[in-house]
């Protein structure tokens, strides 16, 4: 027997379901596995491997009576995490928004009542030797002999 | 189609009464993906889960039966494939049951004589355990085509593969089970072929 052949049951055997076999076909491989060995092997385990299938095909495998209540309380729950998902996601958006609320709060207090701060503390430094030199405060309140004093105070401090 | 609009719509009875009607027939598929019943049962639920959430896209065009079917197939696929366990099934595995039957097919190779409920259980555990060491895709089409006898058409309707290949599937299946079968009966020298 040729190598050829030997590959022709095989492929004869692979391409087609061991019960669409004809007749005829298995008298071609009944002639041919009388003397190999290999092709023998092969058409026993294909034949084997029919007879467990069609064993396995005829099991069957019956809902067990608490099946449906068990469907059906899996998809409640399911339910019941999606609108708790959604709750949640509804809750965590409405504190986003409180939070930006109270940022734009605090910019607008940063932005205007701080500079107010800023120039009332100036006025409390108003006779401080640079203010006094320059006049920053612009007003007159301050007579020579304070301004003087100042002046030497500051260059004393200097010197020191 | 009614029922699948009340189901849709948010009637729970409608939906239990689809349930009622085809989880025998997705029972029955997801058996043939499985071999542990819990693992039936949790594949038989991921199932009717899946075909609640999409009921929408039930159009009543074919019938549901066919649709559930699908759904079943995808899913007990998907199942299988993210397990990724295949064990490799070894003569030196087989229970002695299991070899008893392998050597009886062998000295009554032509006939179905000794046909046993014990012997038929066997047979479908060992045809199980085989089945288990073989790629999903090749499981399925050993399944459906050796066992059920369903054609490369309705294989191809089954899967949404071309039916060319289901061909290729459907031989690359039989070869892989045939080897994985040779190296069981491999243990013992082979008697001859009878008539």
């Amino acid at each position: 027997m040729s190598q050829k052949e030997a590959r022709h049951i095989v492929t004869l055997i692979e391409n087609t379901p061991f019960a669409g076999l004809s007749e005829a076909e298995l008298s071609v491989i009944r002639i041919h596995t009388a003397d190999c060995h290999a092709c023998r092997l092969a058409f026993e385990a294909a034949y084997v491997s029919t007879m467990m299938l069609k064993e396995r095909a005829r099991e069957s495998v019956e809902p067990s009576p608490f099946f449906q209540t068990r469907v059906l309380a899996t998809l409640r729950e399911q339910e019941a995490t999606e609108s708790w998902s959604l709750d949640k996601l509804w809750r965590a958006a409405g504190a986003l928004a409180s939070s930006m609320v109270a940022t734009v709060a605090l910019l607008m207090v940063l932005t205007f009542a701080l500079p107010a701060t800023q120039e009332s503390s100036s006025r409390v430094n108003a006779y401080s030797p640079e203010a006094v030199l320059m006049n920053e405060a612009g007003d007159d309140l301050s007579s020579d002999s304070q301004v003087l004093s100042t002046l030497y105070g500051a260059e004393e401090d200097l010197v020191k | 189609m009614e029922l699948a609009r009340s189901a849709r719509a948010g009637d729970e009875s409608a939906f239990a009464e689809i349930m009622r009607r085809y989880s025998p027939r997705v029972f029955h598929y997801a058996s043939r993906f499985f071999r542990q019943r819990n693992q039936v049962e949790d594949a038989a639920q991921e199932v009717f889960l899946k075909a609640f959430t999409e009921l929408g896209s039930f159009e009543g065009r074919g019938s549901m039966e066919g649709w559930l079917t699908r759904i079943t197939t995808n899913t007990c696929l998907n199942m299988l494939r993210s397990s990724k366990r295949r064990p490799e099934l070894t003569a030196s595995n087989l229970t002695e049951d299991e070899s008893t039957w392998l050597d009886d097919q062998m000295t009554d190779l032509a006939a179905e004589r000794h046909r046993s409920a014990e012997r038929s259980v066997v047979a479908a555990d060992l045809a199980g355990r085989v089945l288990e060491s073989l790629p999903p895709d090749d499981r399925l089409v050993l399944t459906m085509m050796e066992g059920e006898d369903a054609s490369v058409r309705e294989m191809a309707e089954l899967t949404g593969w071309s039916e060319s290949k289901v061909k290729v599937q459907a031989f690359r299946a039989r070869r892989r089970m045939r080897r994985a079968v040779e190296k069981l009966l491999a243990r013992k020298p082979s008697k001859q072929l009878q008539d």
